[in-house]
């Protein structure tokens, strides 16, 4: 075969996603950017092809806006800083435990990363209110607030860390793993102490790791508004929540889209800056003639931090460990409690009796089971879809070479590095335009844009997985290709399209940023109604529901667990 | 088997096609098996609503009737981003967005001669579409913490810190930002007073968004005086917390309606005409006025004599503290950012 026919065929599989990508992520970002330059803020004004910088000026000119980008940048920063703080030991831990403990280990990362952002943030409502567990625990040393620690920064950057820890967990997790650990021992076997090797050692070795965990968890907690909207009670002010009502409850879209356009631009400002900061740190990852930097102290200063550390570190890194768990778990916990809790409304933590009724509630509500319904189909399909554009993508990032094939796996990742606030904005307006698409397959296309980038890294490990030896036994045996595909392939693929399969069904399912720009009163998700009744009135019917949901979560996660142990899920 | 692509072609075609057969629908019957959406506040509202219009509908005609609970801002900007394919049938407004929304194109003005209850609404009940309930807005507040005779008096010390103030827009943060503007030598054309002598009671212990948010504010001592419906914190103190009073001041209380407003474009327009009927049912008002003190708005009815006090009936109406309203709803979106940076946040 020659190889001109062998990039065509290439190209040819990478077809699909990019052509998708295309429509539902390029196509809204394009429109993002069109509305960011509008003059007019009139929803029913035509679009004006002569670009203006009214809507920046506006933004950038103004002191409440500024303040707002100001608070939401340190936000991101604060809760970036709490994750690796936090996620660190975790990672560290889970990388030292023994092999048959780590899938169950990991579960304590996956069910919260896959149970939804609303039910995560009840949580945290539960803990911080004025009869909760963490003024309980201050009170006695004269530390409580009577009004408990909702509706503050606190509580935000806490929801915050909470949802977005198992990002950095991950991200860590996996360059610690592919360390080297003769490094370690031979630092070891020289005298260096436990310390000594962790910033010698481990840390300088995890640095790409940790640049990838800091960036996301930055975007991600730089652009989010749900949990700021329920943790902050309209009191804390977040640029999400901004574009969330400049596009939805003024009309005004295109200050939304400038203001996303602006969250665009810090996200990757930020990225550029952790990737130059750590390629700095990291020479021997560098060309030769890289110019090492190393941090150098005072011998003498070295030498008591070391001491201190020694003494000291064993202790504060148990503490962090115990309490990153119990950030990730506890709240999951107060929900499922108060699911059963006979409160008459749903932030009154202490347990008063114990009742059935929010059950009966849920399930006799029939707009929960239809909404559930709405979110199970919706999951389903974009799964099925997305797993069909992410099979050939994965093929031809593994086993074809064509021109252009760097640019365009950049491409299929780029949705996980932009705020997804943005596409929602765009897809907005799309679908104002083409009336003629129905509000579901709306969805389906953005939903199936937000699971597709980790759907494709997912089956890339597989189909690199792949032992091609059998393809070419059965090949020399006369199976035509497709028979080689449907016979030998897709079986060896079984277990990586369940686990990506499970996975992308389980965020779509709780996915809530972008759906809730887009659900209309017909077509409503299950997250998208709970948030709503979080951000309105709240009986412990939603955590009724919410307990539901992270029962089916575990148990689809213990299904996972039986095809690929969960620790190596998320191995690349 | 039908492809996709076809699938898609179809709907689209039924969705371009739809506008010509707008004026078949609005004479059309109510068939088995017809979906109505309506949205409308939760708590008790839903409850009567339920009880009074819901089940008798769902069972006389065999049709289903969905809600979707929240606030009127949401619904509101939800409608008129679908202007002209409604995925709602009927909405409920406040006084002040309902007309405009008429003028908008996103909501029908009444047709009094199709809805047979419609005719003994009183006037002001029959703007922007069909008024169902008087509910005055005034302060509210824990009696064990002080006493309110005025609107002013929520700047005395004892509140400071204390206060849960109502978010805006909502018909509690209107209602509010007018009557401070209008105590402090504003209007709602010369709105700064009201935003200068709000920004004076910060910090504020809370912003309430809804009714049950502030009572569980109530509940668990995190406020202790706020700005609400006065019918339904009657109820809510009565019920659950005597410890609230609800304040008549000096200056008055201010109205505020509830307005059930059709969509343009709804698909089930003699459904929802039937519904609305049953609102402004004897039996509905009745419920409502004796749970949550909410005012009756069609004449005629008899109200036993010891409800009749905590109610707003026939000329009383005229005394509540009214405002322009169309000068207001023009003025929201830039009143809203006003309130989230300077009383907000």
């Amino acid at each position: 075969m020659n190889t001109a026919r062998e990039k065509l065929a290439g190209m040819a599989l990478a077809v699909p996603a990019t052509l998708w990508l295309l429509v539902a992520f390029a196509a809204p970002m394009a429109i993002v950017l069109l509305l960011a330059l509008q003059e007019s803020p009139d929803p029913f004004a035509p679009i004006s092809l002569t670009p203006s910088f009214a809507q920046f000026a506006a933004i950038l000119g103004d002191g409440y806006y500024l303040e707002t980008i100001a608070s939401t940048i340190l936000l991101g920063l604060g809760v970036t800083l709490a994750a690796a703080t936090l996620g660190y030991p975790l990672a560290l831990w889970l990388a030292r435990l023994p092999a048959q403990w780590r899938p169950y280990a990991f579960g304590i990362v996956l069910i919260p990363l896959l149970t939804n952002v609303v039910v995560r943030s009840l949580g945290i409502v539960l803990l911080l209110s004025p009869d909760g567990l963490v003024n309980g625990l201050l009170t006695p040393l004269g530390l409580g607030r009577p009004q408990g620690w909702l509706f503050t920064h606190f509580a935000v950057g806490l929801a915050l860390t909470q949802v977005f820890l198992p990002f950095m967990v991950l991200a860590l997790y996996d360059s610690l793993v592919q360390a080297d650990k003769r490094l370690d021992e031979a630092a070891a076997s020289l005298g260096a102490s436990r310390i000594r090797r962790f910033f010698a050692v481990t840390l300088p070795l995890s640095l790409p790791g940790l640049r990838a965990g800091l960036t996301i968890v930055f975007l991600l907690a730089s652009t989010a508004y749900v949990s700021a909207t329920i943790l902050g009670g309209k009191k804390v002010w977040v640029a999400g929540m901004i574009v969330w009502q400049e596009a939805l409850t003024n009309l005004n879209a295109p200050t939304a889209a400038a203001m996303a356009v602006i969250m665009l631009v810090w996200g990757i400002a930020f990225a550029v800056l952790a990737e130059r900061v750590v390629r700095a740190l990291t020479p021997w990852l560098q060309k030769a003639g890289a110019k090492p930097v190393a941090l150098e102290l005072p011998p003498e200063l070295t030498r008591k931090l070391v001491a201190l550390g020694d003494t000291a570190g064993g202790i504060v890194a148990r503490v962090l460990l115990g309490l990153a768990i119990f950030l990730l778990i506890f709240p999951l916990t107060l929900v499922v409690v108060q699911s059963f809790n006979d409160v008459p409304q749903a932030s009154v933590a202490g347990f008063r009796a114990f009742t059935f009724k929010w059950y009966a509630a849920a399930f006799d509500a029939s707009t929960y089971l239809r909404d559930a319904r709405n979110s199970f189909e919706l999951a389903l399909i974009s799964m099925l879809i997305a797993l069909s554009l992410a099979l050939p993508a994965a093929f031809a990032l593994v086993r074809a070479e064509f021109p252009g094939k760097s640019a365009v796996a950049a491409f299929w990742m780029l949705p996980l590095a932009l705020p997804h606030v943005a596409i929602a904005v765009g897809m907005l307006r799309l679908l104002q335009w083409f009336i003629a698409i129905p509000p579901f397959w709306g969805l389906v296309m953005v939903h199936v844009v937000v699971i597709l980038p980790f759907c494709i890294s997912m089956l890339r490990t597989s189909v690199l997985q792949l032992d091609r030896s059998l393809e070419e036994a059965a090949a020399s045996l006369g199976a035509t290709r497709g028979l080689v595909f449907v016979t030998t392939i897709l079986p060896n693929l079984a277990p990586g399209l369940a686990v990506a399969g499970i996975l992308a069904f389980l965020i779509s399912f709780g996915e809530v940023t972008v759906t809730s720009f887009l659900t209309t009163a017909r077509m409503q998700t299950l997250p998208v109604r709970i948030y709503a009744e979080a951000s309105f009135s709240l009986e412990p019917t939603v955590h009724a529901i919410s307990a539901l949901t992270i029962v089916g979560t575990v148990a689809l996660l213990a299904l996972v667990n039986r095809f690929v142990k969960l620790d190596r899920v998320w191995a690349r | 088997m039908i492809s996709r692509r076809r699938l898609l072609a179809a709907t689209a075609g039924a969705t371009l096609a739809s506008p010509a057969i707008f004026g078949l629908n609005a004479v059309a019957q109510i068939r088995r098996g017809d979906e109505l959406v309506v949205g409308i506040w939760g708590g008790a509202q839903e409850r009567i609503t339920r009880q009074h219009i819901v089940r008798p509908l769902e069972e006389k005609y065999g049709v289903k009737i969905n809600y979707v609970l929240g606030g009127t801002p949401e619904r509101r900007a939800r409608a008129y981003q679908e202007r002209g394919r409604p995925s709602f049938d009927l909405i409920y407004l406040n006084i002040f967005e309902s007309r405009q929304a008429v003028r908008d194109g996103v909501t029908q003005a009444p047709a009094i001669d199709r809805v047979p209850n419609a005719k003994n609404l009183y006037e002001s009940a029959k703007l922007g579409g069909y008024g169902v309930a008087f509910n005055p807005v005034t302060v509210v507040y824990d009696k064990r913490k002080g006493e309110v005779t005025s609107w002013k008096d929520l700047w005395k010390p004892e509140w400071k810190g204390r206060i849960a103030w109502p978010s805006y827009p909502g018909a509690q943060g209107t209602a509010a930002l007018l009557m401070v503007a209008k105590l402090f030598g504003g209007s709602e054309r010369a709105i700064d007073p009201g935003f200068a002598k709000i920004r004076e009671l910060k910090p504020f212990a809370a912003i309430q968004g809804s009714q049950d948010q502030l009572y569980t504010m109530f509940d668990q001592g995190v406020a202790d005086i706020s700005i609400e419906f006065g019918s339904f914190t009657r109820s809510y103190a009565e019920t659950r917390n005597p410890n609230i009073a609800i304040a008549n001041p000096v200056e008055g209380q201010v109205i505020a309606t509830n307005v059930a407003c059709p969509t343009v474009g709804t698909k089930n327009q003699a459904l929802v005409e039937a519904f609305i009927d049953l609102h402004l049912s004897e039996a509905c008002q009745m419920q409502y006025a004796r749970d949550i003190y909410y005012s009756p708005t069609v004449s005629g009815l008899n109200i036993p004599a010891d409800l009749a006090p905590k109610l707003v009936l026939g000329a009383d109406v005229n005394k509540l503290v009214d405002f322009d309203w169309d000068h207001v709803i023009a003025q929201q979106a830039a009143w809203t950012t006003r309130f989230n940076r300077e009383i907000a946040g």
